[in-house]
């Protein structure tokens, strides 16, 4: 073991590890090193005129966090009432982010080798898929859900 | 190393302020000279700062350090005597020490810069005998010299040649900007003034990093938030109700001095003044003495920064133009040295600056004739308005009354930033002046932006804080008071509030809240002012204190509310400024006055909405609801509809007021000529029905001032009604949207964009 280790060092920095959760049947993940906690339900406050995908603000500990619907920003279908979303409070840049996953997975180690570009290029918030048994596991970048949230936002307000 | 990079930030610090307590106490010196106790102090200022260099290796600044040291041994053993040329040498000094030490706070070195010069001529005031025939020294000056200047060497550490030899690559910038000498708290409020001696009370304060202030005042917050939501759920047992209790008292006070450790003296920017004040009035060779109160006058750290070049901005603005020459004093009566007095004291939670000088003050006459002239303001107009209204004149964009511009102030630039830089902390600016006697310049601002009272408001369920410096008055709706009532056409709907006519913005519909429809007849307007635009938001209710909550004022419904930033994310939207935590742990938006005033257009709304004609009894006023479309008659009898959002106002001509022009008709309406445009010649309308009444007059629907002052003329208004179905449009037509079910009748909706688009392509004017 300790020969194996010395022997490839970069090995074990690309084991990575990350957080899965499902979106309709869909498999998504984040990188786990990004997320900073997880919450079975908040109290999301509304924030009139902000773009569709930014459910509200959540008040967590004092620290106000937006809230991103990661179903309508993927164009999924809204999500039925009975269903109560999970919030995973991600850090990007240090500001805290919160995304609505309809259920939480696993946090599974994974070899960034395996990880293949992914098909889709429209879709850029993609940055590689990864096959499971269960599942095919998309990942998702925050930082650019982030970016097309803003760009986005820039685009309507130019229009109107 | 890294303890060598400390200690250089340290010393930044400790020289900037040392540096800004010399330029005070030379220019006390300078009124003061014989005062030994400060030019011992100033001399031991250079002499630190002089040692301290040469341990840093930094032997450029240490050598000019010396220089000024030499001069003020002499001056301190009274070899020399201080005057006002010396006292502008040293200060020139201190400005090239300041130079370096930015220059090493940027790059971590000295910079290349050397003042060969000003050290040569602070050589050449150790041997002047006598400059201004001031010294009237029993022994010969230039004898003990040499031997001063060797003992003053001997005692030197810094010749050491050994700390030369300090690498400079110690240093290292990003820790050095990170750690800025305006950013370093002062606790309290002596420390500024002990730390250029060195004293024994140093003990008493410590340097704490601002960050780690701003997090205890958050976790403060997160605590109190935390009480709240425990005295919400206290039970009946009598022990836990007895520590909750104490819980809440603690809280309370803690969060009291968390508070006030944001708080500075505003004394570290008021102690910049008496130097530029000097500086100035040497420029425009004037006798000026400055005043100083209140300087202990607390308010919160990030705003003393905020109001440093405002508050510069008036102060030279007072010096250049406020005060007159001397001889221009003397011969109106006045002592010939000017007053500047600069006051700050604290007045119902509110920080008062006041800059009054007893110069020549300002007419209230130029600036009218000025602000007229300028075309901000009409003859009339102007003729009713309050002395006070008209001096805010002054802040206009390129508003100038200077009659030359100099190169410290005149050209019209400066006040409205000076403005707009205070409004932006939520702060007023007001001027008050009498032609003659002076000028006092009055700026209100808020102690703290951390905490701010804010009314907070719900409109369709969803709450909304309204910060309180931009509240003017709250004015309740009520069904069946016609005295408060919103009026006008949907495109401008408007509050009639003692005569005057305020635009209003329902806020529900604005904020998307909920269907028009289903909005309530009652509720409120707050008035609001942001710049000098005057408005109105519609809210549904005014939420009142929580009963837990300590930090309402229940009489005015007003909350101290514990603002905090709200995500990049949102930021851009423009129309939120922050957000605060309730005590029930909600988050509630606060919102940003002056962006919803770009963002809802409100200047060209009131533009629109104030109209002195509206109160005649020929403005036809049409109830704010449901409704999208004035329908009318043409003159040939065709029914067509003008989309409301079109409509200015309705007014009757009578005809024998309508003077044909060319292939067109003008009619003249408040001294100005109003092209009128007939439908049936923009639509080609043959003649199908004969006009049967013989009524003069035409009815002419004012549009929007955007097109220009142009009129639609009809015979008749119909009515005002609401479309439905979809737009069927028509190809061949281009001045017609379409048509539409409006009413219970197929009709024409004229698109007059297009028309007047059309109509100025014809005959271009």
């Amino acid at each position: 073991m300790n020969a194996d280790s010395t022997k490839k060092p970069e090995q074990a920095v690309k084991q990575s590890r990350c957080c899965t959760f499902l979106i309709t049947d869909k498999c998504f993940a984040f990188d786990s090193n990004l997320v900073i906690e997880v919450l079975q339900k908040g109290v999301i406050n509304k924030v009139p005129l902000a773009s569709p995908a930014i459910s509200g603000l959540l008040n967590l500990r004092g620290r106000i966090v937006p809230v991103i619907d990661l179903r309508t920003f993927l164009n999924f279908s809204p999500v039925s009432p009975s269903i109560q979303q999970i919030n995973i409070i991600v850090d990007i840049r240090n500001e805290w982010y919160c995304f609505l996953v309809d259920q939480l997975l696993d946090v599974t180690a994974y070899d960034s080798h395996q990880i293949t570009p992914p098909s889709n290029a429209l879709l850029d918030v993609i940055t590689g898929v990864l096959p499971t048994t269960s599942h095919l596991i998309h990942f998702l970048s925050p930082e650019k859900i982030l970016k097309r949230l803003l760009e986005i936002k820039t685009r309507t307000l130019s229009v109107g | 190393m890294a303890d060598n990079e400390e200690f250089i930030s340290e010393f930044l610090v400790e020289a900037s302020e040392s540096l800004d307590q010399l330029d005070q106490d030379l220019v006390a010196l300078e009124k003061q000279p014989h005062d030994s106790d400060r030019l011992a102090s100033i001399f031991r200022t250079v002499h630190t700062i002089k040692g301290t260099c040469g341990f840093f290796g930094f032997t450029k600044l240490s050598t000019l350090s010396h220089h000024g040291e030499h001069l003020l041994g002499l001056l301190r053993d009274g070899k020399v005597r201080f005057n006002k040329t010396l006292a502008s040498l040293l200060l020139e000094l201190v400005d090239a020490i300041r130079t370096f030490l930015s220059s090493i706070e940027s790059t971590g070195k000295e910079s290349d810069i050397s003042f060969p010069d000003l050290c040569q001529r602070l050589d050449e005031a150790c041997t002047t005998t006598d400059t201004d025939s001031l010294i009237q020294q029993q022994e010969p000056v230039t004898s003990t010299t040499d031997s001063i200047e060797q003992s003053n060497q001997g005692n030197n550490p810094t010749s050491t040649p050994a700390l030369d030899e300090i690498p400079k690559s110690a240093v290292v910038p990003e820790l050095i900007q990170s750690d800025r000498p305006d950013s370093v708290l002062q606790t309290d409020s002596e420390s500024g003034k002990e730390n250029a001696r060195p004293t024994n009370t140093i003990d008493a304060t410590i340097r704490v990093d601002v960050q780690l202030l701003d997090t205890i005042v958050d976790l403060v917050g997160e605590l109190v938030l935390a009480r709240n939501q425990l005295r919400t759920t206290v039970t009946d047992e009598p022990a836990l109700l007895d520590a909750v209790n104490r819980i809440h008292n603690v809280t309370g006070e803690l969060q009291e001095v968390a508070m006030k450790t944001r708080m500075a003296p505003i004394d570290q920017l008021f102690n910049k003044f008496p130097r530029i004040v000097r500086d100035v009035a040497a420029t425009c060779v004037k006798e000026v003495s400055l005043h100083v109160d209140g300087a202990d006058t607390e308010l919160d750290r990030t705003l003393i920064e905020k109001i440093r070049d405002p508050l510069t901005h008036l102060i030279r603005n007072a010096v250049d133009h406020g005060i007159e020459p001397t001889d221009r004093r003397t011969t109106a009566g006045k002592p010939p040295t000017g007053q500047l007095s600069l006051r700050a004291f604290q007045e119902s939670g509110q920080v008062t600056i006041e800059v009054s000088d007893d110069g020549a003050g300002i007419s209230v006459d130029t600036v009218r004739k000025k602000a007229i002239e300028k075309g901000l303001v009409t003859d009339a107009v102007a003729a009713d308005m309050s002395t006070e209204r008209i001096f805010q004149f002054i802040f206009e964009p390129g508003f100038s009354t200077a009659h030359a511009v100099t190169n410290i102030s005149g050209r019209g630039v400066g006040m409205d930033v000076v403005r707009t830089n205070i409004e932006s902390i939520g702060g007023t600016i007001d001027i008050s002046s009498q032609s003659g006697v002076g000028t006092v310049v009055r700026v209100r601002i808020p102690l703290t932006l951390a905490i701010i009272p804010a009314l907070i408001v719900s409109s369709g369920n969803q709450r909304l804080a309204i910060p309180q410096s931009y509240i003017q008055e709250l004015v309740g709706l009520r069904e069946n008071e016609k005295s408060h009532m919103i009026e006008g056409l949907e495109g401008a709907p408007v509050l009639r509030l003692r005569n005057r006519l305020i635009p209003v913005v329902y806020l529900d519909r604005w904020l998307g809240l909920r269907e028009w429809k289903k909005r309530p007849h009652t509720g409120a307007v707050v008035v609001v002012k942001v710049d000098n635009h005057e408005f109105g938001l519609v809210i549904d209710a005014v939420t009142t204190s929580e009963d837990q909550n300590s930090h309402a004022t229940e009489t005015t419904g007003l909350w101290f509310i514990v603002v905090k930033a709200i995500s990049s994310l949102l930021a851009p939207m423009g129309i939120y400024s922050g957000a605060t935590v309730m005590g029930d742990g909600s988050v509630v938006l606060i919102l940003d006055l002056r962006g919803i005033t770009i963002a809802a257009d409100i200047p060209a709304h009131a533009r629109r909405a104030v109209d002195p004609q509206s109160k005649d009894n020929d403005f036809k006023e049409v109830r704010q609801e449901d409704s999208r479309y004035l329908v009318c008659e043409t003159h040939l009898g065709r029914r067509v509809a003008v989309p409301l959002n079109q409509v200015q106002r309705l007014e009757n001509f009578p005809e024998s007021e309508v003077n044909p022009a060319g292939d067109s008709h003008f009619v003249k309406r408040n001294g100005e000529l109003t092209q009128l445009i007939d439908p049936d010649k923009m639509l080609h309308t043959s003649k199908t029905s004969t006009p049967n009444d013989t009524n003069s007059d035409l009815v002419g629907i004012v549009l929007p001032n955007e097109h220009g002052n142009k009129a639609l003329s009809v015979r008749k208004i119909i009515d005002v009604e609401s479309g439905r179905g979809s737009l069927e449009e028509i190809m061949n037509d281009d001045c017609l949207l379409g048509t539409l079910l409006v009413g219970n009748a197929a009709t024409e909706i004229l698109d007059i964009p297009a028309a007047i688009r059309l109509l100025d392509g014809k005959r271009p004017s």
